[in-house]
Order: structure tokens, then sequence, then C-alpha cells
């Protein structure tokens, strides 16, 4: 329990814009979170709710228009010198979504691995970089002798290991999963997501673990946000939101989860979820309040109160 | 598991087991579940399959490939004459003007009593010289300047301003104004060409990586830390081939299209310098008189053969280099 | 079940593909009987062959496959045998209809939503000019969407995902179709979006009297909208049966694999059950239980003899040699055994 409390990434009031002037259009809103070592954080959101947004923006693939990302103990967005780019490089890695798309289909298995290792240039041997490829090969479950093929000869599951390769070669600390299953098959999926987990005992890694599919959330991640429009409405250990989703949105997502089990499935009741009508933000606007230790909720006063009463009738103790 | 494993497997079931046994376990090799069918397809393989396919192409690739290996192979065969002497008729000493194609000038004579036919060959020769060194050209600084405009962000406004304004003045101006100003040469003429021609070059390839140039895989190149230079060579321009080897391949008749313009309005390669230009240009003041034609015929079908070659083999090739297509 | 009628039938299907210079098999003859009225999903991996199975109903194939052998019963005629575009003319739109997955590129983006309605309507009905108006806004309501007769006149980019899917499910629903295949045409839609337009065709089905087919790898929404499901592997119908029977008591090794490595059914902390491996190599023929070499748990004459359908109950059956009676009796995974538990109580309790 004690090796999560150290702070590996924060986050803090992020705001991310795109577009020009007029046009301007903002992703990420005062976005703030943070993410102890060891832990995978989940973050959840329908598209355009602008989670891909904040996890390019960590590995600075997007420019931030405010706040902080700190990044142990250094801010790493915004201007930044040379040295701590390259470490960043190195320490912080991406997963992408579409292992269709995410390899260079040109080049082959063995320089997509290596491309990391070219810019960084941390090793002093041909024979030494050789190695480390092969190892990553080796962790996410390939052969060796697939380094010297090309992508397309490689099913889904298998380019999104070869993804997952490229990654951990640089032995970062922190990988950013944008979506890592979505596109792969549902029995694939499982391969995945074992390789992932088991990589993280291995290698004591913490993930960013950028998803839609509510019921993937739940059994990997320690802790999760839900994000709608750009803004964080509610974050909680995993476990504590599914029994007991407080905001509105985050209840109406999870009803609408598909259950695999007909009896349950067909007995649902869906929740849908209406800004205008659930909530009342022009006089009264809400903050980021942490109602229960480490359950962060978006709300007003009016609505912390109900949710409060709320908690009580689960017979949890709230703070305040 | 591999297919090989699995055939063995069949084979020793097959051949000997009676009825209880076959429902039995059979035994499961983990490691070679993983070996899964794979492909054995290669692009370039395909690529090549696919044009060759094609009867009109392949026809082509070989007259071209022909009649390009003979201009270069031709003065050194016997017998053959320089294209720029006069040949005297043996008695009276008098040029052999016009003489029409017999069994010592196969193609004729000209005006002045050259050998068309080595003129032919050498003007051949010239003008490719010419097309050839221009397509280089273009390629080089057409796909660098096309791939840097595309790709780096800040430098999209200022090169598509200069990409306007020279894009506006027409290619035939800056011709005529260059060779008026540098006197015509061959140097002049490449010179002159190669000022204007990189345009296209660049904005294709400009146009298709803004296509590609958000993909993941660029990005993930990004992440791992990638400069710009080796994401353009390594992760863009393997997927343009194709646009630029069927824009090279169209570049050449056009240069050569060019230098026949030129040299109709008079600014062409001086006379002396034999080349399909100049070659067009004496013929087809002899157009209207029928025992004088061969002279403008001639170098028009070598013109006709280069230009449709090229053309088709380009578009073929481009076809064939695209995945889609590949059956 | 057996009391409905067949409206489609297809026996022992063969589909090819030339592809790269040699033939691949997709569809392994396959057979299936709809009947009138239900709701059917067809469940499967890519390279299943889902997709092609049900293309080959409304002539959909690509140009470089073709119906080897086999049939395809309809209303009396062998759709198998089509040659013509006329032939299929008759069939595609009017008596069966497809919505696909991603609603993007499946509208004219220079047409009005309501032109592209009512061109249906007035295509595949015999209703033109007002009266074809009055049905296309009729139509639009019922898909979902407020405000139709403003609607009407807007383009495809005016609207989100969600609502472009309720305009495609309205053309496919428009031409008062028999039946109604919908290709994931979830997939491409949030979650909550995604639960709406499920609950909107069964809505369409009950009022339309429609026969639907659902296409889908999930099986969430397969548990919401089936009630029948056929599980789809390297191109055969591997087991199929009642919702709940394929659920709660599913026999096929690879069905039990697709289930139990659901993350839904995964406790945290533990590895889910995966299969290893992949789909096998349809350019290669293929003897025995294509999924033989995957199973870890197969038997020898898995790789020799190809399984014939064995009934579970009458409305249940599965193309597996573990249902043999000589066959050694094969626990299915523990996920699996906790879900038949749960069914087992329903039944009783």
């Amino acid at each position: 329990m004690d090796k999560k409390k150290e702070v590996l990434l924060e986050v803090k009031n992020l705001r991310v814009e795109f577009g020009k002037r007029k046009k301007r259009f903002v992703a990420v809103d005062d976005v703030s979170f943070h993410i102890y070592r060891g832990e995978t954080f989940g973050l959840v959101g329908e598209s355009g709710s602008g989670k891909t947004t904040i996890g390019r923006a960590i590995i600075r693939l997007n420019e931030t228009a405010g706040g902080e990302i700190i990044f142990d103990g250094k801010k790493i967005n915004g201007k930044i010198d040379k040295e701590l780019d390259k470490e960043i490089t190195r320490r912080i890695q991406m997963i992408f979504q579409d292992p269709m798309a995410s390899l260079n289909e040109r080049a082959k298995v063995e320089y997509i691995v290596s491309e990391g290792l070219y810019n960084l240039k941390n090793y002093k041997t041909d024979e030494e970089r050789k190695d480390k490829v092969e190892k990553a090969m080796l962790d996410v479950g390939l052969l060796p002798e697939f380094l010297s093929r090309f992508p397309h000869e490689f099913s889904g599951g298998q380019r999104q290991r070869i993804g997952v390769a490229r990654s951990i070669v640089m032995e970062p600390e922190l990988i950013i999963a944008d979506e890592p299953i979505s596109a792969l098959d549902v029995s694939i999926r499982a391969q995945v997501l074992n390789l992932m987990a088991d990589l993280q005992r291995k290698k004591g890694l913490t993930y960013l673990f950028i998803a839609h599919d509510l019921s993937v959330v739940r059994f990997i991640t320690d802790r999760v946000a839900v994000i709608y429009k750009g803004k964080i409405v509610e974050l909680a250990e995993t476990e504590r939101l599914y029994r007991n989703p407080l905001h509105p949105y985050t209840r109406s997502l999870f009803s609408a989860i598909p259950i695999p089990d007909p009896r349950k499935e067909r007995a649902k009741k869906l929740e849908v979820y209406d800004p205008s009508c659930h909530h009342d933000y022009d006089k009264d606007p809400p903050k980021w309040v942490e109602i229960e230790p480490e359950h962060f909720i978006l709300a007003n006063e009016r609505e912390l109160e109900e949710y409060r009463k709320m908690l009580a009738k689960n017979g949890v103790q709230a703070i305040g | 598991m591999g297919k090989g494993a699995v055939n063995k497997l069949r084979n020793s079931i097959e051949d000997n087991l009676k009825e209880d046994e076959l429902f039995e376990f059979a035994e499961f090799d983990e490691e070679e579940a993983k070996r899964g069918g794979y492909s054995n397809y290669s692009y370039w393989r395909s690529t090549w399959k696919v044009f060759i396919s094609n009867r009109l192409a392949a026809f082509l690739l070989i007259l071209i490939a022909a009649l390009l290996l003979f201009t270069f192979i031709q003065p050194q065969l016997p017998n053959q004459k320089s294209p720029t002497k006069i040949h005297n008729h043996p008695e009276t000493n008098l040029p052999l003007k016009n003489v029409k194609p017999n069994e010592e000038f196969w193609f004729g004579t000209n005006s002045i009593g050259q050998d068309l036919w080595a003129r032919v060959w050498s003007g051949t020769r010239t003008s490719l010289l010419i097309a050839i060194i221009v397509g280089c050209w273009e390629a080089v600084v057409g796909i660098t300047i096309g791939a840097l405009w595309g790709y780096v962000r800040w430098l999209d406004r200022p090169i598509t301003e200069i990409y306007n304004i020279i894009n506006n003045i027409p290619k035939t101006i800056v011709l005529i104004l260059m060779t008026y100003i540098l006197k015509p040469s061959m140097f002049t003429m490449i010179f002159a060409i190669c000022l204007t021609s990189w345009i296209d070059m660049a904005r294709f390839v400009r146009n298709l990586t803004i296509i590609i140039r958000d993909r993941e895989y660029n990005l993930a190149s990004k992440c791992l830390g990638t400069p710009t230079r080796r994401i353009i060579t390594k992760n863009l321009l393997p997927y343009l081939v194709s646009v630029i080897m069927l824009t090279i391949a169209l570049s050449i008749p056009s240069t050569i299209g060019y230098e026949v313009f030129l040299t109709y309005i008079g600014l062409g390669l001086p006379v002396s310098t034999p080349s399909l230009g100049n070659l067009i240009n004496e013929g087809r003041l002899l157009i209207l008189n029928p025992s004088q034609r061969y002279q403008l015929i001639f170098p028009a079908i070598v013109i006709s053969i280069i230009t449709i070659s090229f053309y088709i083999l380009g578009n073929v090739f481009s076809d064939a280099a695209d995945p889609k297509n590949h059956v | 079940m057996e009391d409905k009628k067949v409206i489609l039938s297809v026996k022992d299907l063969v589909i090819k593909f030339r592809l790269r210079g040699d033939i691949l098999t997709a569809i392994r003859e396959a057979s299936l009987d709809l009947y009138e009225g239900e709701s059917l999903a067809i469940v499967g991996e890519s390279g299943s062959g889902k997709s092609v199975f049900t293309k080959s109903f409304m002539g959909l194939l690509d140009a470089n496959g073709w119906i080897d052998s086999g049939s395809i019963m309809f209303e009396g005629e062998d759709l198998a045998k089509f040659k013509t575009e006329k032939e299929w003319l008759k069939i595609r739109g009017k008596k069966i209809a497809m919505v696909f997955q991603d609603p993007m590129t499946s509208l004219n983006p220079l047409k009005t939503v309501g032109k592209q309605v009512q061109e249906a309507i007035e295509l595949h009905q015999d209703i033109k000019g007002d009266e074809a108006k009055d049905l296309t806004i009729q139509i639009l309501q019922d898909v979902g969407i407020h405000d139709p007769e403003r609607r009407y006149n807007q383009y495809p980019h005016e609207f989100s995902g969600g609502m472009r899917q309720r305009v495609v499910i309205a053309i496919a629903v428009a031409c008062n179709p028999r039946i109604l295949i919908c290709d994931e045409p979830t997939t491409a839609l949030d979650v909550t979006i995604q639960a709406q337009i499920l609950e909107l065709l069964k809505g369409l089905k009950d009022k339309y009297n429609l026969t639907t087919i659902y296409i889908t790898h999930d099986l969430g929404v397969v548990a919401n909208v089936a009630d029948r499901i056929a599980v789809m592997y390297a191109g055969d119908i591997i087991e199929i049966g009642k919702c709940e029977e394929v659920f709660y008591n599913p026999q096929h090794p690879y069905t039990w694999a697709l289930l139990s490595s659901l993350p839904q059914l995964g406790v945290k902390g533990q590895d889910l059950f995966t299969i290893k491996g992949t789909p096998p190599n349809l350019f290669y023929e293929i003897k025995g239980d294509a999924f033989a070499p995957r199973n870890p748990r197969a038997l020898k004459i898995d790789f020799v003899k190809r399984p014939p359908y064995f009934q579970v109950s009458p409305t249940h059956k599965a193309k597996t040699w573990l249902l043999d009676p000589r066959a050694p009796k094969v626990e299915p995974p523990e996920s699996i055994r906790i879900l038949r538990q749960q069914w087992e109580v329903g039944n009783n309790g």
C-alpha cells in the first residue's frame, strides 16, 4: 500500500485549446489529477471528451494553453530544455490505439522497435542494441525471429504487441495507453490486457489508461477519472466508483455498459444525462471537491449536499 | 499452431489410430500456437507483378529500354557517321542535300547534307540528357522542399506564399526570359526549365505529406524522439514512392516538349547541337513537300515513342504501386 | 421457435475469394435457418466470415468473391443462383436491407437527409410526392429524430454520429424490408448512444415486424437484443442456440474462450482467460475442426475429421466432438461454470 503513495505525475489546472482566435475550441478545461507510481490510472470518457488530448499533452504532442504538468517533481509542459526533453522521451512512452496505423508499414519490425534507441543512443555497441530489442520482443511474447519481417505480415494483436515492445524497450516509468485495445478483437484484447498487467508487475510500470470501454477499465485500473466535454466530473478508486457513482454523467455512463448476461442486461434501466436538466450552474458554479478520501467530484454546494446524503445512505462517511 | 506442426500431428493421427484412440486428447504445443499464420507478401514483388501483367506496359517497357539502349550505343556501332559532318557527293563534290532514305543514309540527309540517322540519335541523346537532368533536379529539390513544406508546420505559410507568386508567373515567360538573358546553350536550357519545374513536384509531395503526417505511426515516431529529417526519409517518403515515380516519368516528355517549344520560337539550342527540338524545327518547314517530309517524320516518331511510353509507363507503375491494386 | 416460419434458409454455403493470386475459402459450408420475426445475432471475430456471410444474401460480395456452392432460399428463390444486378435489385433494399457500421460513410454528404430517406421510399414503395414526404417525416420521427420537419432539410454533416446512424436506419426501414441486417451498427458509436440505438432497433423490430440479423463481436450487445445467437469461426457456424442457452450453457470450446476472455467476467489481479494463437489461414484447406490448433483440450479426432452438429436441446446445437458420447468429459473454464450455476439457480428458483 505504501509504495503507491509516491506521486509520479501531477496535472494541475490543465487547459488545452485548438484553433485560432474566433475558432478557438477548448478541448481540456481546468483538469487536475495525480497519478501514483506503480498504479494504473484510468481516464474514461466518450468521443470528444478530451481524454486523448490530455494524454497527448502529457507526452508533449499537444501544446498546453494553461496549467502545469509535473512529472517526478519537474514541470514538463511549455518550453523546456533539451536535456529534460530527452529525459521525458525515455521516461514517458505511449501506446496507440490502432495497430494498423501505428506502425510504419515500410520499415522492418527491427527498425520499428529500435527507433527510440537510435534516438537516445543509450547503448554502446550494436550488439547491445540488438540485445535490448530481442529482450523487448520476448517480454511481449513475440519471437525474435519476427524482427526481420514487416508489419503487414502480422495480425492486429501481434502488431499491438510490437507497439508495446517499441515503448518498453525505452525502459519508461510511465506509459500512456491511448485506447490500446479498442481496435482489437475480443479474444485478443484479453491477451494484450494480460500482457500489460504482466509487464507492470515485472517492471514496476505506471499506466495512464485512456479508454471508453468501461468494463475493461473496471478490470484493469486502480483509480479512474470520468471526463465529460473537457472537464473531469468524478475521480475515485475504481471499485468505489463503480459501486457508488455519484455524478449523473458517471451514472448514465455506467448504466449504458453492455452486460454479457442476458437476464441482467434485459433488466437494466438506462439513465440519460442531460446537463441542462441535471445542473444549474449559472448562479452557483461547481468546484472540484474531495467528498471522501480519494474521491473527487465536480459539483456546487447544493449538489454536494445531495451527494453526501447519497453516500450516507450507502453507509459511507463523507468529508465535511 | 504453425502449419507444419499441425500437419505433422494430423498425419500421425490419420495413419494409425483406432476409433477409441481418436477421442483422446491431442498434444498442445503452446509455443507453436504463437507461430500463427502470417502472409508472405512483398510490396515490391506485388508491384512488379501487377505492373507486368499489363501487356501494353510490358511491351512499352521493352520498347523504351531498347530505344534508350540503342540511343547510347549507336555511336559505337560500325559505319556510323558524324551528325555534323556534311557529306558531299563523291564525284560532283556538292553537298548531298535532301537525299531520301537509301542504303547509305538510312534516314536520308537534311537540307545541308548531314546524315539524318546520326542526327536523330544524337538529338535524342541530347534531349534525353536534358530531360533526365531536369528530372533529377525536380526530384531532389521538389521532394525536399515539398516534404519540409508539408511536415514543418510553421513553414507552411511562407512557402505557400512563395509558391503562389511563382506559380502565377507563366512558365513560358520565365523560360523565354532566361533564354533571352543567358543566350541559348544547353546549360541555359537546363537552367531555365529547372527553375520552374520543381514546383509541381513540391506541391504534390506537400499535399500528400499533409495527409499522412498526423497518422499514428508518425506521432509514435515523434514520441520516440525521432528528428524531423528521419521522419521524412523513413516514414513519409516510402509512401510517396509511387507518386514520385509518376511525376518523374511524366516530366521527361514534358521537358522534351518545352525544348521543342523553345526551339520553335527561336530560343532553343544552337543549330550546331542537334536536338530533337532542332530536328523538328528544321523538318516542319518541309512538311508541305511530300518528298522531303521524312525529315520531320523520323524525329517525330522518336519523340512520340518517348512521350507515349513514359506517360503510359508512369501511370501503370503508379497504379501498380498502390497496395489496393495488389491482387 | 419450431412453429415459426423459416423465411431464409442457407444450406452448405461455400464462398471463395481470389486474393493475391491464391484462393481463400471464406465461408466453409455454413448452414442457417432464419425464422420470421426473430432477432438473430451472428457473433464472431475478424476473419470469421460474419460480414461476408450476410453480404452474400444481398449480392454485395466484392468483385473478387463468388458463391462456389450451396443455396440461399428466400421466398422460393435461390439467391445463390442470382447472376445479374437486375435480379438483385428485386431483393436489395426492398426485401432485405442493411445497416452498416460507419454512419459517416453510409450517407451521401451532398443530399439532404430528408431527400435520401424519401428517395428510398419512392424507389421501393409505390408512393410519390407529398405522400412520400409525409411518410418520410413519420419515419424520421419513428427513429427518434426530434423536430423532423426541420431536420428533413438538413445535411448529414449537421447531425451527430448517433443521429446519422438513426438516419441510416430510417433509410433501411423506409423500404419496408422483410429482413434487416445490421452489420456492427453501434461499434463506431459512444456507449451511451449505443444503448439508445439498440433500444431503437428493438422498438422498430416490433413496430415494423422485422426479422433482424445483428452482426457483432460485442457479447454485451448480443445479450441485449438477440433471441438466438450463432457463433461463427473460420467461416462456419460452430454453435447456435437461444440467447440464454448460448450464454449460460455454451458447449463449443471457442464459445467458452470468447465468453471467458471478457473483462466483465474477469477477476481483478488475475490474468484473463485467453486463447493462444490466431485464427487459421483460410487460404489453406482446413481438415477437421478449424479451432483445434488453438484448443488446449483438443481431441485427436479434431485434427482429422470435421465435427457435425450435435444437438444439446431442440433449439441448441454445436459442432464439437466433445459432445460425442465417446468423448471424455471436459469442464469449461471457471467463469463459464459460474454463469451456468446462475442460470440453473434462475431456472429452478
